[in-house]
């Protein structure tokens, strides 16, 4: 474990260095994903300006739902920035071979694969995330309890933990395919459910998409649980959500983990 | 370049019909991507339509900016539609990608005029992505036709198909002109991805660009809608949806489509000289 | 013999699917995709010992990188059993894969846009090398190479040959006992190639390593390698030492004359033997067994300033193994009865 600490931050290392290399490039990475980050933020203030809250009795009103917000830009940040360049990466390595070179190597593939690269200019967006979390909280008319505060990260971790499954199951979706160009299409169009609050996704045709994305693909957890704890008032079913998004987050992990273990030996018995 | 060639519009029907045939087989042999990737794209419309659903349950109004509920289902639909005319996946950066590694000289050498080749690779590819994409699309307007309002007159359709078609030309002319920069940067990524947040907030891809018309310039009586009215984005996804649904008729129909038309002429004089430009640069600078 | 790799059998099947061509054959696929198995490894079996340093050579498609991969872990196989080091390679096991190093020439496993430093120092954690050793090791590898100046240069701005050379130096910073080489002179000009043949040479006599190579350049193989082997067609045509090859698959010798004038063609055409004559020199194509008989006939009232004979180029021998096959292998020895 401690070894696998070491290795990771010499990836860390490696990739601040290189980000340091190309600055003029980083620059501009942290500024396009703040854009399109402000974009979004102006597109909800348009909305606010013709309803007070995002379904009735929800409790998503302004400052709650850009407390939501800002949850789902620090989770979406740390993924994008320890997971995603990885994973793309690796449809490249497949395709010319690069993926032989990892599997020789003394170390677990999985972590190999899905760790080497790490993208500093993502983590801007999650800065202003905090930053954006700071101010709707303070404009709130109740504070979030010390158990919100406590709660907060770990299930922030959780979040963090379902999403890594999907991009590992994705992962193995390339190495099985040997190409998956719309790998990060597929990704946009999956987590696209899970920006906006569960409750949206009601009636006879929102109701089974709510309980799909939630029990079968749970995607639906990973913002919401968190930005509920912090944002509304932790209430019985809150406490249901806790446990739930905790088991989804241990039961995906280990799926993701039997999923890409399995297309690494399919991609062995397979390739020449 | 010899002036003959440059104006030809397209290099000969059989090599088009060979393009097409080559495009449809490409689709074919990633039909995989295809299918999944078609589907998909409805993917992001089933939020937007849930979260304008709630808003509505949520609001006292009954309309937002002219809209009801189902006129904003509606409208998301019929943006796809308009995007899949507008839309040019991969035109920009391809055509940057072969400025920076050379194969670009192909086409300085081969008698073939750059930009026409491209145009007639990319209707060819519109052609086949219609022809394969024509099943999911029918099925998800077949399920939301309740959502439409009735079928409108004969002029408006007719006015809907030259928006569509002008609104084609459009996206092409820009993104080509856009990937040509590439003669001019050597990293052209950021300027697409720029360019692309631009469009799809001032498309309309985003939302009904009619809930702009509350917001205010800072210039006295001029809201943000009415400076995008007169910008080139609107026409990719938004205006032929608004005309559908009958948001925009009689004499400002008339003004919109001349201004769409007037963009579309400025587009292709523009992507011509860059060519132009861009290619004695090249030429000059060796590359 | 103290065997590090032993081999039984090896056989690797996988299924190709057919791209047919033509817009009908492409709807058609869309229902059945024809496919086909291809076996590129038939049943290979070969002992390796400790300290061997052996050449693998084939023609493209032939297996060579099939069985390196196999031998290495990478794949697993459809039959057959191999240990390499006492371990069957496809388990992985970390004990195991700490213990070997694999260089493909064509691929780059330094990181791109660093300097060689950089990817060293992420070999040190994986391999968990003590940082003496590390220490120790690498200078000693970069000063053999000579390298020093290009390992805290970006390896984007370095050439092919000065990245292959820092490869190696990755590959070895963990000590390894057997070395998968893959191809590693590709691309090479003559002098890169030289250096890394030298290199190669060195350190394995220096450490005792076991190295498998592979290749389709006879230079390599007759500068480093004590063996050879010969795939084709996913099996063993040929395994024993260079010059054994030669004594087994060549029927003729090259006799070369240098006359004091430029002859007649049809003065030597009516000996029967296949003959070139350019300028003053006329070089015979002769079967071995008859040398000795036809030779002093041949120098017979003839103004000859020199006389050699010598055995068909490796290149050529090799060249015709490649293209015979296993057919051409049963061939060649009735030929050379006729």
């Amino acid at each position: 474990m401690d070894r696998y600490l070491s290795i990771f931050l010499t990836f860390a290392r490696a990739c601040l260095v290189r980000d340091m290399t190309f600055r003029a490039n980083f620059v501009l990475e942290c500024l396009t994903s703040m854009g399109w980050m402000s974009m979004n933020l102006a597109f909800y203030l348009l909305v606010f300006q013709f309803t007070p809250e995002i379904g009735k009795g929800t409790g998503w009103t302004r400052e709650p739902f850009f407390a939501f917000v800002a949850t789902g830009l620090i989770i979406n940040s740390i993924v994008q920035a320890l997971f995603m360049p990885s994973a793309e990466e690796l449809t490249e390595m497949v395709r010319t071979g690069g993926l032989d070179g990892v599997l020789v190597q003394p170390l677990d593939a999985q972590f190999l694969l899905s760790m080497h690269r790490v993208d500093f200019s993502s983590f801007a967006n999650g800065i202003v995330g905090v930053g954006l979390l700071g101010w709707a909280l303070s404009r709130m008319d109740h504070a979030p309890p010390a158990a919100a505060w406590l709660l907060y990260p770990l299930l922030i971790l959780c979040g963090v933990a379902i999403l890594y499954s999907l991009v590992i199951m994705l992962a193995a979706a390339t190495i099985l395919l040997g190409r998956n160009q719309s790998l990060y299409d597929f990704w946009f169009y999956l987590t696209n459910f899970s920006r906006y609050p569960a409750e949206i996704y009601a009636g006879p045709w929102g109701g089974p998409l709510r309980a799909l994305c939630t029990f079968v693909i749970p995607i639906l957890l990973v913002v919401n649980v968190p930005a509920r704890v912090i944002a509304l008032p932790l209430e019985g079913q809150a406490w249901g959500l806790v446990w739930l998004v905790v088991t989804a987050a241990i039961v995906s992990l280990v799926v993701s983990r039997i999923v890409f273990q399995t297309a690494l030996a399919k991609y062995r018995s397979a390739s020449s | 370049m010899s002036r003959a060639v440059a104006i030809r519009p397209f290099p000969g029907l059989r090599a088009w019909w060979t393009m097409l045939v080559i495009c449809l087989e490409e689709r074919l042999a990633y039909r995989g991507d295809f299918v999944l990737g078609t589907a998909m794209r409805f993917l992001p419309i089933v939020t937007q339509v849930f979260l304008w659903t709630a808003v509505f349950a949520a609001t006292t109004r009954s309309d937002i900016a002219g809209y009801s509920r189902t006129d904003i289902v509606a409208y998301y639909l019929l943006t796809m539609v308009t995007r899949a005319f507008s839309s040019m996946p991969g035109l920009a950066g391809g055509i940057a990608r072969s400025v920076r590694d050379g194969s670009i000289k192909k086409y300085l050498v081969q008698p073939v005029d750059y930009v026409s080749f491209l145009l007639a690779a990319r209707i060819a590819h519109k052609l086949v992505y219609y022809a394969v994409a024509f099943v999911p699309f029918a099925v998800v307007f077949f399920l939301c036709r309740g959502y439409f309002p009735p079928m409108p007159d004969t002029a408006t359709i007719g006015a809907f198909t030259v928006s569509l078609v002008l609104s084609f030309l459009l996206g092409f002319f820009m993104e080509a002109t856009l990937g040509m920069l590439g003669f001019w940067f050597l990293e052209v990524s950021s300027i697409i991805f720029a360019y692309m947040l631009v469009q799809y907030l001032l498309s309309g891809h985003m939302f009904p660009l009619d809930m702009l018309a509350g917001v205010p310039t800072g210039v006295a009586g001029v809201s943000v809608a009415d400076v995008v009215r007169w910008l080139p984005f609107e026409y990719t996804a938004y205006f032929p949806a608004a005309v559908w649904l009958g948001k925009i008729r009689g004499a400002e129909l008339v003004r919109s489509l001349a201004i769409e038309a007037a963009w579309v002429a400025v587009m292709a004089v523009a992507c011509r000289v860059a060519w132009w430009r861009g290619t004695r640069r090249y030429s000059a600078f060796g590359g | 013999m103290n065997a590090v790799i032993a081999v039984e059998g090896l056989a690797k099947e996988y299924r190709v699917f057919d791209k047919p061509e033509g817009l009908a054959a492409s709807v058609k696929s869309l229902f059945h995709r024809p496919s086909r198995v291809v076996e590129a490894l038939k049943g290979v079996s070969l002992t390796v010992g400790r300290g061997e340093f052996i050449a693998l050579l084939g023609p493209n498609g032939a297996g060579k990188t099939t069985f390196l991969k196999l031998l290495s872990g990478i794949i697993t196989p459809t039959r057959g059993t191999a240990r390499v080091l006492g371990h069957v390679p496809w388990e992985r096991a970390d004990d195991f894969r700490r213990r070997f190093a694999l260089v493909m020439g064509q691929k780059n496993q330094l990181w791109w846009d660093l300097p060689a430093a950089e990817s060293f120092r992420l070999h040190r954690e994986i391999y968990r090398i003590e940082p003496g050793r590390f220490e120790r090791t690498r200078d000693e590898l970069v000063e053999l190479l000579g390298v020093k100046k290009l390992v805290l240069q970006p390896v984007r701005d370095l050439s092919l040959g000065e990245r292959m050379k820092l490869e190696l130096v990755a590959a070895l910073l963990h000590e390894p006992e057997v070395l998968f080489l893959d191809e590693p002179t590709i691309g090479l000009d003559v002098v890169a190639q030289h250096a890394l043949h030298r290199f190669l040479a060195h350190i394995q006599a220096e450490r005792k390593m076991t190295i498998v190579l592979t290749t389709h350049y006879m230079k390599d193989v007759a500068a480093l390698c004590h063996r050879a082997i010969v795939i084709t067609d996913g099996a063993i045509l040929y395994d024993g030492s260079l010059d054994q090859i030669v004594d087994r698959f060549t029927t003729h010798k090259i006799v070369t004359l240098d006359l004091d004038d430029t002859p007649d063609a049809d003065d030597f055409a009516r000996l029967g033997f296949p003959c070139e004559i350019r300028g003053p020199q006329v070089t015979l194509r002769i079967e071995r067994q008859r040398i000795a008989d036809v030779l002093p006939e041949i120098l017979r009232g003839r103004q000859v300033r020199d006389v050699s004979v010598e055995d068909v180029p490796l290149e050529e021998i090799v060249a015709e193994l490649f293209r015979s096959g296993a057919a051409g292998a049963a061939r060649l020895p009735e030929e050379a009865r006729a």
